[in-house]
């Protein structure tokens, strides 16, 4: 059995985490029979919370991220693309480009269409997101009506950041948020209360992948009123079966808030 | 796809959610947001480039971590840092032991403001390792990679850190219960 010596001695690596399991084992039990040695471990857990807090203190600037993130999306475009380009010119006759020119407008129509299609069943993806999510035991992963600790509670959980309105005098509350992911792409669902109505806000990274439609975007799908924009390249999207203006006050106020 | 855009996919989905530890832990380090912000991308630019001598199945947040670091210190506020630090304090490879008194109730009772006010204050080599240990939640094993030291040194820098940020929030709550002009 440990000794309270051996057991302050400890305590530092303990509430790290850092000693082998018997030792951690050891002043566990021991500090389950000693008042002393127990408040001691406390005080340095309650310290290192402290400091934790204190030191998650600073926000990345919404630029910065997109020139890093841009950055590291560019480098695998460029390499990507290159390669395919050398090897096109290579063989293509100068007589084949306006057949190949006009082909790709047929071409090109046909993409744009079946693009629209593909838009609207992203858009009507997010309607099932919302009902799955609201429909589940555990709706929300944090729950809170504190917008200082929802949002700190992505950190680490998403590639990105993003502010919270104020809510207060306003006719919204905010449930809580979750972690979610959307066509691979990991974004972050927030649930607001307005009335009776529950309304969803996804917040993802604005790629191509994400296949939603160009912004601004209002809308109607399956009866819930949608909303969707794109900000300090985030892609937005607000949906509830609230009414529209409702969906929009609440947009607005999101937008204010970035 | 071909095998370098599938290692810059993977540089991505490794990388990237680093992005606000990464400027956190730079803004701590520098004082400075320009600066923090250069630092950022300028390693995000060498991890990228140096990415394929990564070896697969090691720590990548340690080697990102570390590469923002020795940036840092190579920078001329780095540099500068460094000059400032507290010598006969290295290096010291004993641990102190820590009496959980009272005492250490001081930085838990601290308010957010002056806990970060005396983080600021805390020289670079002690700042950093509280910064990693009780922020980035990072095990002394990884610490000990990102700085370049042995684990005892890790574990006796923190525990001179901590002792260092109680005195410090002790001093300033002796301070602020002292009536002015006594």
């Amino acid at each position: 059995m440990m000794n309270c010596a051996e057991c302050q001695k400890r305590i530092a690596a303990y509430v790290d985490a850092e000693l082998p399991p018997a030792e951690m084992e050891a002043v566990r039990s021991h500090a389950q029979t000693c008042a002393g040695c127990a408040s001691s471990a406390l005080a340095s857990l309650e310290r290192k919370l402290a400091i934790r807090r204190a030191g998650l203190r600073y926000s990345a600037p919404p630029e910065l991220r997109a020139r890093v993130f841009g950055l590291c999306r560019a480098k695998a475009e460029v390499i990507d693309r290159k390669p395919v380009m050398r090897s096109a010119r290579a063989w293509l006759p100068q007589w084949s480009i306006a057949v190949a020119a006009s082909m790709l407008v047929a071409a090109g129509l046909f993409v744009v269409a079946n693009l629209r299609q593909q838009q609207r069943q992203s858009l009507g993806e997010f309607v099932d997101l919302h009902v799955a999510t609201l429909a589940s035991a555990n709706p929300v992963e944090v729950l809170s009506s504190d917008r200082h600790t929802v949002k700190p509670w992505f950190q680490g959980r998403i590639p990105f950041t993003f502010d919270l309105p104020e809510l207060q005098g306003s006719p919204f509350t905010l449930v809580g948020g979750r972690a979610t992911y959307f066509h691979q792409e990991p974004g972050a669902h927030l649930v607001f209360a307005y009335q009776r109505h529950l309304i969803s806000t996804f917040i993802f990274r604005d790629t191509s992948q994400l296949g939603l439609p160009a912004p601004p975007a209002a809308t109607r799908e399956a009866s819930f009123n949608l909303r969707s924009w794109t900000q300090g390249g985030l892609r937005y999207v607000v949906i509830g079966d609230a009414n529209a203006g409702a969906i929009r006050q609440l947009s607005e106020q999101l937008q204010h808030a970035q | 796809m071909n095998a370098q855009n599938g290692s810059d996919d993977e540089f991505e989905r490794l990388a990237l959610p680093l992005f606000d530890s990464l400027y956190n832990f730079a803004r701590w380090l520098t004082h400075d947001a320009a600066e923090a912000e250069d630092l950022v991308q300028e390693v995000y630019v060498k991890a990228l480039k140096g990415f394929s001598s990564f070896e697969s199945g090691t720590d990548f947040r340690a080697w990102v971590f570390r590469i923002l670091r020795n940036t840092f210190l190579t920078s001329r506020t780095g540099l500068r840092a460094r000059l400032t630090v507290p010598l006969e304090l290295e290096d010291q490879e004993t641990v102190a032991v820590t009496w959980e008194t009272p005492e250490s109730l001081v930085v838990a009772s601290g308010t957010r403001q002056t806990i970060q006010d005396a983080l600021e204050r805390l020289p670079l080599s002690y700042r950093e390792v509280i910064l990693l240990c009780e922020v980035e939640e990072m095990k002394y094993q990884q610490i000990s990679e990102i700085l370049a030291v042995p684990i005892g040194t890790v574990m006796s820098r923190l525990s001179r850190a901590r002792k260092i940020l109680r005195e410090m929030l002790a001093g300033e709550r002796t301070a602020r219960s002292t009536p002015a002009g006594k």
